[in-house]
C-alpha cells in the first residue's frame, strides 16, 4: 500500500466518525468519549431499546452506516461477533477511511469458530482494500481532537507522545497514567490481533508523523522480525523510540544441533534486536513512562557525568550508588568550582565534593540565592553532563507545606534551571511520609517543565536510556 | 591430490542422498573459504601415505581428525590426533584414528582423515548462525571454552549485520577485556573478528538454505583471526 500513510492519516484524524453498535450494557462508553469529538459523530444502531439511550445522548442515529448522509472517515465497530462480518462489509461499501473492530471473540480464543470468523472479516476487508485496525482492539486515539477509548482522557490540546499497543488495556493506561506524569499523547493506537495493519505500519506512520516527537510501543510479539527491526530501526534514527515487550516466548522444542541453536533463547534475541534497532527496551509501564518523561522533559544529551545534590548525608550517598548502578558517572569537579563552592558552601553537616550534600546550604529553597549559585556553578563545571536533585519531603514538610510562596519560589527556581541549562535535569521527590504533599508538588514540577521522578533509582534508570540512545544515535 | 572445492548446492545434495543434515568439517570449511571467511584448511586423506604428503605440505605440527558423516564428536572418541611433529607420527596418528573410531562406532562410514596444519594458540572466540523463529537468521558471538560453556557468556544480532552491529556485539560481551589481551597476552583484532561477522552475515543472508552454522572455535590473533573448525547444518528441504 503506497498511499498508506495518507490513508493512516485520514483515519488518525478523522473530520467524520461513526459508532457502530453502541449499547446502554457497555454505559454507552464509546459515545461517552467521543462526545470531546471536534468534528462530526454519528451513531448506527438498529436494536430500538438502544435508540432512545443514544438521543439522549444527542448523538444522531443511523439504522446502517449507508444512510448516514456524510463520508466516514474513521469507524469504531462494537457490534457483537455474529454481526461485524456484515459491518465489515457495509464499511468496505461505504468507503470509510479506516475501521477499528472492538468486537473480540476471534483467533485470540484460539477456538474453530473464533479463527474462522477472523478469516471472514481478514477476506472481506483484504478484498475490498479496506483497513481495519484490530480486531480485538481499541483503535485510534487522538488528544487534539478528542478521538478518545475513555471518557477520563484529557483532550483539546495537543500531545507529542505517539504510543502503539497490542492491548487495549495498556493504551489507554498509558495515556491515563502518563498524564499524571506529565505525558500528553499526540496519537495512540491499540492494535489487537493485527490481521491486518500490524506494529510496523503504525511505527511507520507514527515515525513521519510531524506531531509525534516520541514513540513508545508495548509489543507481545511479531509475525515478521526482520520487518519489525526495519520499522523500528527507520524510526529510532528520527525520533527515540521506547519499546516495552510483554510476555516470553518459550524456546521452540527445535532440534539441537549446536551451541548456537541451544544459546539462541527468543529473549536474548529479542534484546538484540532492539539493541540493533537503537530503541531503548523497558519491561514495565512504569519503565516506559520514565523513559519517556526523560525524552519529552530533559534536554538531550550524551554524557555520562552526574552533578548531584541531596539535602543530607545519606541521601548523597544513595543517589550516588543509584545512578552509578544504571552506569552513570559522578566525578570530581573542576578546581573552579570547588573555589567558588568553598566561598559559600556550609560544610558543618555537609560536603561539597560531588555529589553535593546541600541541606544546610540551600534549605530546599530556604536559602533560594545559594540554590541559584550552585546551579550555576554545576551548569558552568566542564566535568558535569547532567544534574540531579532531590527534592526532600523531610524538608517540604519542615519548611515550606505551609508557605505557598516560598513553595512557589523554589518551583521557579528548579524550573528556571530547567530553562536555562543545556544540561539534562532532573528532580527527584523521593518517598515521603507526606506523599500527598510531594505528589502536588511532583505535579506542579511537571507543570513548569521539570523532569520530576518518584525515586533515585527511576531518574538514575531513565536518563541512562536515554543517554544511551542520543549517544548512539549521534553516533551513527 | 586436493579433491575438488565442493559448491555449498553440491555439499547439501551429498548430504540429503546421505541422509544427514550436517555438512563434513572439509565440506564446511570449503565452502566457508569460498565466502572468504578465514577457516583452517584441511585436506582429505583415504591413507597414511597421503596423511603424510598433505601433512608436509600444510606444515608441521599437524592435526588429523576423523572424517564421518556419522561422528559428531570427533574426540570423544579418539578421533582427533593433535601436536603431529612429523611424516611418522602423522601416519602413525592416521591409523590410531581409524582403529579408535572403529572400535567405538563400528557402523559409522568413513570418508577418511582430515589433515591440516595445527593452528597457533590464539585467544578462543566462537562465532554461528541460528534461527529464530521470529527474526530469521541469528548471529551469535562469544569467548570459547568455559566462557561459552559454563558462562554462556555470548552476544545476538540479527542478519543482516552492519559493520556498527558486529562491533557492538563484540563489544557487549562481560568478558570483552579478555580481547584487549590478558596478563601480557596477545590481544584480539577486533577488527578482523568484526569482518568475519560481516562475511557470515552475508553468507547467511544469501544461503537460506543454511539452518545453522558453526564455527568452534575462532583463534583470535593482533593480526586477524581463524576458525579452526567449523560445521554447517541445511535445512531438511530447499
Amino acid at each position: 500500500m503506497p498511499d498508506l500513510t495518507q490513508r493512516l492519516d485520514r483515519a488518525f484524524n478523522p473530520k467524520t466518525v461513526a459508532v457502530v453498535g453502541d449499547k446502554r450494557a457497555m454505559g454507552y462508553m464509546w459515545l461517552h468519549s467521543m462526545k470531546a469529538f471536534t468534528g462530526k459523530l454519528y451513531s448506527v444502531q438498529i436494536d430500538p431499546a438502544e435508540i432512545p439511550g443514544i438521543e439522549a445522548l444527542e448523538v444522531p442515529n443511523y439504522a446502517s452506516l449507508a444512510e448516514i448522509p456524510d463520508d466516514i472517515d474513521y469507524v469504531i465497530c462494537a457490534v457483537p461477533r455474529p454481526v461485524a462480518a456484515r459491518i465489515i462489509a457495509d464499511c468496505a461499501k461505504k468507503n470509510v477511511g479506516a475501521v477499528s473492530l472492538f468486537t473480540s471473540g476471534f483467533a485470540e480464543t484460539e477456538t474453530e469458530e473464533g479463527i474462522e470468523a477472523q478469516r471472514q472479516v481478514t477476506e472481506i476487508a483484504r478484498e475490498n482494500d479496506l483497513l481495519l485496525i484490530g480486531p480485538n482492539c481499541m483503535g485510534i486515539h487522538n488528544r487534539r481532537l478528542g478521538v478518545r477509548h475513555s471518557p477520563d482522557q484529557d483532550h483539546g490540546d495537543a500531545g507529542n507522545v505517539g504510543f502503539i499497543s497490542q492491548s487495549g488495556t495498556h493504551c489507554i493506561n498509558f495515556s491515563l497514567i502518563g498524564a499524571t506524569h506529565g505525558i500528553k499523547c499526540s496519537k495512540t493506537v491499540s492494535f489487537g490481533n493485527a490481521v491486518l495493519l500490524d506494529a510496523p505500519d503504525y511505527i511507520d506512520y507514527l515515525a513521519q508523523d510531524a506531531e509525534t516527537d516520541v514513540i513508545a510501543i508495548y509489543i507481545e510479539g511479531t509475525r515478521d522480525g526482520p520487518r519489525l527491526l526495519r520499522s523500528l530501526k527507520a524510526a529510532a534514527a528520527r525520533k527515540p523510540v521506547v519499546v516495552w515487550r510483554g510476555g516470553t516466548n518459550t524456546a521452540g522444542s527445535r532440534a539441537v544441533y549446536s551451541h548456537t541453536a541451544s544459546l539462541a533463547a527468543a529473549p536474548e534475541v529479542w534484546s538484540a534486536a532492539m539493541r540493533q534497532a537503537g530503541v531503548i527496551e523497558t519491561d514495565d509501564l512504569d519503565e516506559t513512562i520514565d523513559a519517556v518523561k526523560a525524552l519529552v522533559y530533559c534536554k538531550p544529551a550524551t554524557g555520562k557525568r552526574m552533578g548531584l545534590v541531596a539535602m543530607t548525608g545519606g541521601q548523597s550517598v544513595v543517589i550516588t550508588d543509584a545512578f552509578e548502578r544504571e552506569g552513570m558517572d559522578v566525578p570530581l569537579l573542576t578546581p573552579a568550582s570547588y573555589e567558588k563552592l568553598a566561598s559559600f558552601f556550609n560544610i558543618i553537616g555537609g560536603s561539597y565534593r560531588n555529589p553535593l550534600d546541600a541541606g544546610g546550604t540551600i534549605g530546599m529553597g530556604f536559602v533560594p540565592g545559594n540554590l541559584k549559585k550552585l546551579f550555576e556553578i554545576l551548569d558552568d563545571d566542564e566535568n558535569v553532563d547532567a544534574i540531579a536533585m532531590e527534592v526532600s519531603g523531610t524538608f517540604i514538610a519542615r519548611r515550606l507545606r505551609d508557605n505557598p510562596s516560598m513553595m512557589d519560589g523554589l518551583l521557579d527556581i528548579l524550573s528556571e534551571q530547567r530553562e536555562r541549562s543545556a544540561k539534562p535535569f532532573l528532580a527527584v521527590t523521593h518517598p515521603s511520609h507526606v506523599e500527598d504533599v510531594m505528589a502536588d508538588v511532583r505535579r506542579k514540577l511537571l507543570d513548569r517543565g521539570v523532569a520530576a521522578f518518584t525515586s533515585f533509582h527511576a531518574a538514575a534508570r531513565a536518563l541512562s536510556r536515554t543517554t544511551a540512545y542520543w549517544a548512539r544515535r549521534d553516533g551513527a | 591430490m586436493a579433491p575438488p572445492m565442493v559448491t555449498l548446492s553440491e555439499a547439501i545434495e551429498r548430504a540429503r542422498s546421505e541422509d544427514r543434515s550436517v555438512l563434513t568439517e572439509i565440506e564446511s570449511k570449503q565452502i566457508l573459504a569460498a565466502a572468504g571467511i578465514p577457516v583452517a584448511e584441511a585436506t582429505l586423506a583415504t591413507s597414511a601415505d597421503e596423511a603424510a604428503t598433505a601433512a608436509a605440505k600444510a606444515g608441521f605440527p599437524a592435526v588429523l581428525k576423523i572424517v564421518s558423516p556419522d561422528v559428531t564428536h570427533k574426540s570423544d572418541i579418539g578421533g582427533v590426533k593433535v601436536g603431529l611433529e612429523d611424516e611418522a607420527a602423522v601416519r602413525a596418528a592416521y591409523d590410531d584414528i581409524l582403529t579408535a573410531v572403529k572400535e567405538h562406532q563400528p557402523k559409522a562410514r568413513i570418508e577418511g582423515i582430515a589433515v591440516q596444519a595445527m593452528a597457533r594458540a590464539g585467544t578462543e572466540v566462537i562465532a554461528g548462525m541460528s534461527k529464530d523463529p521470529q527474526f530469521g537468521p541469528v548471529l551469535m558471538f562469544g569467548l570459547g571454552g568455559i566462557f561459552v560453556e559454563v558462562l554462556k557468556d555470548v552476544s545476538f544480532r540479527i542478519v543482516p549485520l552492519e559493520d556498527r552491529d558486529a562491533r557492538e556485539m563484540i563489544d557487549e560481551i562481560n568478558g570483552r577485556a579478555i580481547l584487549d589481551g590478558v596478563r601480557g597476552g596477545e590481544p584480539a583484532d577486533i577488527s578482523a573478528l568484526a569482518g568475519l561477522l560481516l562475511k557470515l552475515s552475508a553468507f547467511a543472508e544469501a544461503n537460506p538454505q543454511v539452518e545453522e552454522l558453526d564455527l568452534n572455535p575462532v583463534f583470535a590473533y593482533k593480526d586477524g583471526c581463524i576458525a579452526v573448525d567449523a560445521r554447517i547444518v541445511v535445512g531438511e528441504t530447499t
